[in-house]
């Protein structure tokens, strides 16, 4: 009996929730808000659109959420169905596919009205732009970070990773991380050799771009070259995981070389120290990717993650603005909304916020407030394909790993390989 | 055909060893349900240590949805979709294979077609039929096609099985004056078991399983499935509650089972359905 | 001449009415997107803007000018050539001994049909990496006999194999597709053989196999069909990279990095439509080549 009585409840239950979506439309402006993360993204999110929903009470708000590996998919697909939700949190990576083609609304002539930029300084506010225009308005800055694992070095006596570190002594502690440590099976660092970011940093550092403002490879056949040949003498010399432990490490939290334990030094992004901190027993702390020598600044720069955009499908314009503007500049969303995201990127939310900021926070805050001196510009915005150029970058380097390819031919072949990919866009 | 004790021993041998196998998967994932987060990727042990059963409460609890709400949409789904399919499917097959009628062989061929269409690029064009339907955010485009026999594997397992029955039995009961109904619900139907229980628990499982389908056709947390909630834990670019999700996986897996050993009845009841003949 | 029921007097026959769902579902869900979608691959759609017509340059750059599609046909023909017997095969074994009349088959049954309650379960991709991985259970298994392995599941060498034991390992479908069959079988003819003093194995290739063959086809259609399709395996445990260095790059993985990661969907319409094409054309030789070895009735 008890089973039935749960299947008829469900089924009603159900059917009600098909109705209830309906007839709350009707009640009120109903705008969807699409975001990805876990659990504790969710939480806050949630009430931050309560709160929302509490002083507007003619505003509805559906909170729709999946995971990062799943996001892109159910959002492509509703996009081709002009059905995106009206608010969704965008990516750097992404904006720009999304824009060009027209997915996005640009927030130009909103802004001093619906949208409140305020509290944000120019160099935050040029990171959501595509082509001149406002697209999207990031909920946190951070940067590109070493995440490593402090509490080893300390133990084996090695000096913490503190700017600047030229790459080739980072080759050469890392070697002696990998022999200070007497273990098998791990090493001093990940094999970022396929990592997009770290090539970024790397290529800035020798004065190119990873991309011209014509949207061109910026590099030269030379250079990649020179970077394979890099990540090979890392390899050769034992300073980084071998390529067949490198495979297992899908460039996120949960397979990196330093969750598996194979290494002690990851690349990785400052606001996932404390994604990363959750599945490391280890005390871990934040450190700038490696310097060039001569170069008194970083390639590194202060990226607007976790942007919000606006649908150009939505039926609201100015109700889902102006939800987009309490997101980004309230303070009091500021408060409930914390960190999580990265560092707010307006200036009176990081003021309020800062004195509730637990420890793994504040160091966060700290890294972005250290690196910003050394920082290099926004990079000029990648061209369609560059997605496929970072898929590209990892089986490259995955060649030259297990020895199917010289450095010097995996350099020309990237190239060729990378332009014929933004060629046909 | 009892085999003797030695043989039968082996044959317990064998099965065993090779059950150990299988097994592991699920004694491992058991394992990692009580396990911290930070002990889930480096472990291959079975045993929990430290134990840390903490994470059951998390998964129950821990989405703004409780995951009995899941449980109950895909509950749901599952058994309509059961319904749907072993009715439909059981139609279709039985027309295909038992009547006689023109254009019988080309509309074979086109099921037989529709299973080797990818369904990551039939996605979109189904997605915006549905959204036109307004069906989008409802379980409709999860059921409903399952009641219009779209799914062209089971219609080939029940034909297979249907093609078995010895043509002699319908042309006994055609003599009778027999409805082409009468023939497929007293005499199809009944010899088929073993396949419509098959067609069951597949049709089940295969459900409770998918993921691309909720993915795409469910946006409120509240019509979540489970496989949508099991991946509310995770993001791969951020934090992640492993230990909730492999507990909540834990009770994903205990419905599919049950439902499993319920209908694997069926499979032995055939052994008394072809007694009949 | 069976089955002339008596709908047909009032002038429809029965089997339209019969396949009214079928039709209902065909011609008002299936047909429209697949023809969508076959539409689509002659233009350059990327989901969100307008598709423009691009005639037959989708099909010439895949026939002509893309690497990776020879990359990927390799690998999917592999894993078709690997998955597909060792999985029947293994079906069929398992399901022979467990319709002996073991004592404890309901048991052992669900024991081997748990890893494909698993499906595509998450839980998989972290599974495999502890087991298949240099330091992995299967390693360490391995050592106690002085072998050393690779790390299976990430060199390019050996990951596919991973990929094939998966499919192997989640072998439950058509065991307990087989299992219907031998328990459909009329029990009656064995009973004959065995008063006649036929052999067990004589049993098996004079009496099992033959009526088993509608069975044997049945699983072998399919499982092709779906190994041609694959696509699950390889985007959980590569991550959807298809990696290292594209050794698992199966077919429909590649079409669905063209549809979803790049947002292409004209091309990744015209790589399903040229699958399309080859797995019908495989399956009509298996339907083909039915006729000499399947046998209906019993």
């Amino acid at each position: 009996m008890g089973t039935i009585e749960i299947g008829r409840r469900a089924l009603l239950g159900t059917t009600a929730a098909l109705i209830a979506a309906r007839a709350q439309a009707q009640a009120a402006t109903r705008l969807r808000l699409y975001w990805w993360g876990g659990v504790e993204r969710a939480e806050r999110t949630n009430k931050t659109a309560e709160l929302y929903t509490k002083t507007h009470p003619s505003i509805a708000v559906a909170g729709e959420t999946v995971g990062w590996g799943d996001y892109w998919t159910r959002l492509a697909t509703q996009a081709a169905g002009r059905n995106m939700p009206d608010v969704v949190q965008m990516d750097y990576g992404y904006i720009f596919e999304y824009a060009r083609r027209g997915g996005l609304l640009a927030l130009d002539s909103y802004v001093g009205k619906e949208l409140d930029l305020s509290g944000f300084d120019a160099a935050s506010i040029d990171g959501g732009k595509v082509d001149g225009k406002i697209y999207g308005v990031s909920l946190g800055l951070n940067s590109t970070s070493i995440v490593y694992d402090r509490e080893s070095f300390d133990a084996l006596g090695l000096a913490p990773l503190a700017w600047p570190v030229t790459w080739e002594d980072f080759a050469t502690r890392m070697a002696a991380a990998t022999k200070a440590l007497k273990k098998d099976g791990v090493w001093g660092s990940t094999d970022a050799g396929g990592s997009g970011p770290a090539l970024e940093v790397w290529l800035r550092g020798r004065g190119k771009e990873m991309y011209t403002a014509e949207g061109k490879f910026g590099a030269s056949a030379a250079d990649m070259a020179d970077w394979f040949a890099y990540w090979a003498e890392m390899r050769a010399i034992g300073a980084c995981v071998p390529p067949e432990v490198q495979a297992l490490d899908k460039l996120d939290v949960d397979t990196s070389v330093l969750t598996l334990g194979k290494a002690l030094v990851g690349f990785a992004n400052s606001n996932q120290l404390v994604g990363y901190q959750a599945v490391n027993k280890k005390k871990l702390d934040l450190a700038m990717y490696p310097a060039t020598k001569g170069n008194p600044k970083s390639g590194q720069y202060l990226k607007p993650s976790q942007m919000l955009s606006i649908a150009a499908t939505t039926r609201n314009k100015e109700e889902a603005v102006k939800l987009m503007s309490f997101f980004i500049a309230d303070t009091e969303a500021g408060k409930l909304l914390g960190v999580e995201r990265g560092i707010p990127a307006s200036k009176k939310v990081r003021e309020v916020i800062a004195p509730s900021l637990d420890a793994m926070a504040t160091r966060m805050s700290s890294y972005i407030a250290e690196i910003a001196p050394v920082v290099s510009p926004l990079p000029p915005p990648p061209p369609k394909g560059a997605g496929e150029v970072l898929t590209l970058l990892l089986r490259t380097n995955e060649t030259v790993g297990f020895k199917k390819a010289t450095p010097a031919a995996a350099g020309s072949q990237f190239l060729k390989d990378a332009t014929d990919i933004i060629s046909r866009g | 055909m009892k085999p003797s004790w030695p043989r039968s021993l082996l044959a317990h041998a064998v099965l065993c060893a090779a059950s150990l196998v299988m097994l592991y998967p699920l004694l491992w994932m058991l394992a990692s349900s009580f396990r911290p987060n930070s002990d889930i990727f480096t472990s291959i042990s079975l045993w929990p240590d430290p134990f840390a059963p903490g994470a059951y409460r998390r998964g129950w609890s821990g989405l703004q949805v409780s995951f009995g709400t899941f449980f109950n949409n895909s509950l749901v789904i599952a058994v309509l979709a059961v319904i749907g399919n072993v009715t439909t499917c059981s139609l279709t097959a039985f027309a295909v294979t038992r009547l006689r009628f023109r254009g019988r062989d080309v509309f074979f061929a086109l099921m037989l077609g529709t299973m080797m269409v990818p369904y990551q690029v039939t996605l979109i064009p189904q997605y915006i039929l549905f959204l036109h339907l307004d069906w989008v955010n409802t379980a409709l485009p999860l059921v409903v096609p399952k009641f219009l026999a779209v799914d062209a594997f089971f219609i080939f397992l029940l034909a297979q099985f249907f093609r078995g029955i010895p043509r002699e039995l319908d042309e006994a009961a055609v003599m009778d004056g027999c409805s082409a109904w009468r023939i497929y619900w007293n005499i199809a139907l009944p010899l088929a078991l073993p396949a419509l229980g098959t067609a069951a628990i597949f049709t089940f499982i295969f459900t409770w399983d998918d993921f691309f389908g909720p993915l795409v056709y469910l946006n409120d947390i509240e019509t979540f499935t489970v496989q949508l909630g099991l991946r509310g834990f995770l993001d791969s670019s951020g934090t992640s509650d492993w230990g909730a999700m492999f507990a909540m996986a834990v009770l994903t897996l205990l419905p599919v089972l049950a439902f499993f050993l319920f209908f694997q009845r069926t499979l032995i009841q055939g052994i008394a359905t072809t007694g009949l003949k | 001449m069976a089955g002339r029921p008596t709908a047909r007097r009032r002038g429809i026959p029965a089997g339209y009415i019969f396949l009214l769902p079928w039709f209902l579902g065909f011609f008002g869900l299936t047909l429209g997107p697949a023809l969508a979608s076959l539409a689509l691959s002659f233009t350059n759609y990327d989901l969100i803007g307008t598709p423009g017509w691009v005639g037959l340059a989708n099909y010439v750059r895949i026939l002509t000018a893309d690497s990776k599609v020879a990359e990927s046909v390799r690998v999917t023909l592999l894993y078709v050539a690997l998955s597909v017997p060792f999985k029947l095969g293994f079906a069929l074994a398992i399901a022979m001994i467990l319709n002996r009349g073991i004592a404890g088959l309901p048991l052992y049954r669900a024991l081997f049909y748990l890893p494909s309650l698993l499906g595509a379960s998450v839980a998989i991709a972290t599974l495999w990496r502890t087991v298949f991985s240099g330091d992995g259970l299967l390693n360490k298994v391995l050592l106690q006999f002085g072998i050393h392995g690779p790390s299976w599941v990430s060199d390019p060498d050996t990951a596919i194999y991973t990929l094939v034991a998966l499919s192997v390992w989640q072998f439950g479908s058509p065991m307990i597709i087989f299992l219907a069959g031998l328990r459909q079988l009329p029990r009656d003819i064995y009973e004959a053989a065995s008063l006649d003093g036929a052999t067990p194995w004589y049993q098996f290739w004079r009496i099992t196999t033959p009526l088993l063959t509608p069975v044997i086809f049945f699983n072998l259609v399919v499982q092709t069909i779906d190994a041609f399709k694959a696509f699950t395996p390889a985007f959980i445990i590569s991550g959807g990279t298809g990696g290292p260095i594209n050794a698992t790059l199966f077919y429909t993985l590649y079409l669905y990095q063209e549809a979803f990661g790049y947002l292409r969907m004209g091309y990744a319409a015209a790589l399903a439509w040229l699958l399309v094409i080859a797995i019908a054309g495989v399956t009509a030789l298996a339907f083909l080549s039915a006729r000499r070895w399947v046998h209906y009735e019993a």
